[in-house]
């Protein structure tokens, strides 16, 4: 029971992690990830039913819940990471554009992240029994490489949870670029449904005043 | 299984008759009893077949939806010569973004993958791109205008 006790103190550290994604975009006592983990969560269980597929429930709010527990070794990580200037003035310009990388980079970034959150999940379940060690550790893959119809439909609305987050805060912050948050959701997603769900977005929250950058 | 097409390249359609087969072999394995099954001896195999070893559910679940995938694809081929200056599903494009470089490859659903250049073509921009030449700029609103240039198009399918 202590290891068991020992997991779940480890994966409290979740509800004061802040993103890094609102840490380097100076947002004052932004979301943790846990707080991103539970909407994501419900949102996933809304937009699933309301699209009357068969997919299955338990295992997109199991995949919700566990997608990020390898952060709390891991940490959180961003596109910009490898690219940021410390020089605030640098950062800020860097922040209004969408970061592109040559071939060999993107591979290169994209096998990092999954070496460290991999061995941060790892590390985290080590102690788990083997029956659920095994469904944290295929919920994971199935997330990370969208596997199934659930791991590519939960790994989209991950995406949008924080597009939503990026709207709202540019409510309170109007200096927050929103640009590259559309440039990536134009790229990224294909779902009808969560390609909708944008739109609803775009007409909910730019009515009265479009963001410039 | 909603009866979807699925387009994929040739080598995304071998790497998925492979772990097809390994992973029924797998099972048939886990089946009998076997104690190490060979696929787990093999240099080849996907380490993170591993983490199926105790999780029959998602093994089965796996190896439906690759037969799913399996029974309802398209492969994506290389256009005929004279569309080569066309963007078409398979084809690679360099862009300038706003002033930035990059180069993206159009791709069915399963294959999409913006973090490794993959795009959809089923995404607003993967939409936008299809049907366009070199020299073209194609503009992606709402609510910030992006324009993305065509500065190359080629195909490399084997």
């Amino acid at each position: 029971m202590d290891k068991i006790i020992k997991f779940f103190t480890k994966i409290g550290e979740l509800k004061t992690m802040p993103r890094r994604g609102w840490v380097i975009r100076d947002i004052k006592n932004p979301e943790s990830i846990a707080e991103h983990t539970f909407r994501a969560a419900i949102m996933v269980w809304v937009l699933a039913d309301s699209r009357k597929r068969n997919l299955n429930m338990e295992k997109l709010l199991k995949m919700a819940l566990i997608h990020d527990l390898c952060e709390v070794y891991a940490g959180d990580t961003t596109p910009y990471d490898s690219i940021l200037p410390k020089d605030k003035k640098k950062r800020r310009e860097l922040l209004k554009t969408w970061p592109r990388f040559s071939e060999a980079e993107k591979k290169g970034l994209a096998a990092a992240k999954y070496k460290k959150e991999k061995a941060g999940l790892e590390k985290l379940i080590k102690d788990l029994s083997p029956k659920l060690r095994n469904e944290i550790r295929s919920l994971w893959l199935d997330y990370e490489k969208g596997l199934s119809p659930e791991g590519r439909f939960f790994k989209h609305t991950d995406r949008i949870e924080s597009f939503l987050q990026a709207a709202e805060y540019w409510k309170t912050y109007k200096n927050l670029p929103q640009k590259p948050y559309w440039i990536q959701a134009r790229e990224l997603h294909d779902d009808p449904i969560l390609l909708e769900f944008i739109e609803q977005i775009n007409k909910e929250f730019h009515k009265n005043i479009k963001p410039k950058t | 299984m909603d009866g979807k097409i699925f387009h994929i390249t040739k080598e995304k359609l071998k790497e998925l008759k492979k772990e097809y087969e390994e992973l029924l072999n797998f099972e048939r394995s886990k089946a009998t009893s076997e104690e190490a099954p060979k696929i787990l001896e093999s240099e080849d195999i996907n380490p993170e077949f591993i983490s199926f070893q105790e999780d029959i559910g998602f093994l089965r679940s796996r190896i439906d939806e690759l037969k799913n995938i399996l029974e309802h694809h398209e492969l994506i081929k290389n256009p005929p010569k004279e569309k080569y200056s066309i963007i078409d599903l398979g084809a690679k494009v360099k862009i300038d973004v706003d002033g930035q470089k990059d180069e993206f490859m159009i791709v069915g659903t399963l294959e999409a993958n913006p973090a490794l250049g993959k795009i959809s073509n089923e995404s607003p921009v993967g939409r936008a791109l299809l049907g366009h030449k070199v020299g073209d700029e194609v503009v992606v609103s709402s609510p910030i205008k992006t324009t993305y240039k065509i500065k190359g198009i080629k195909y490399e399918i084997n």
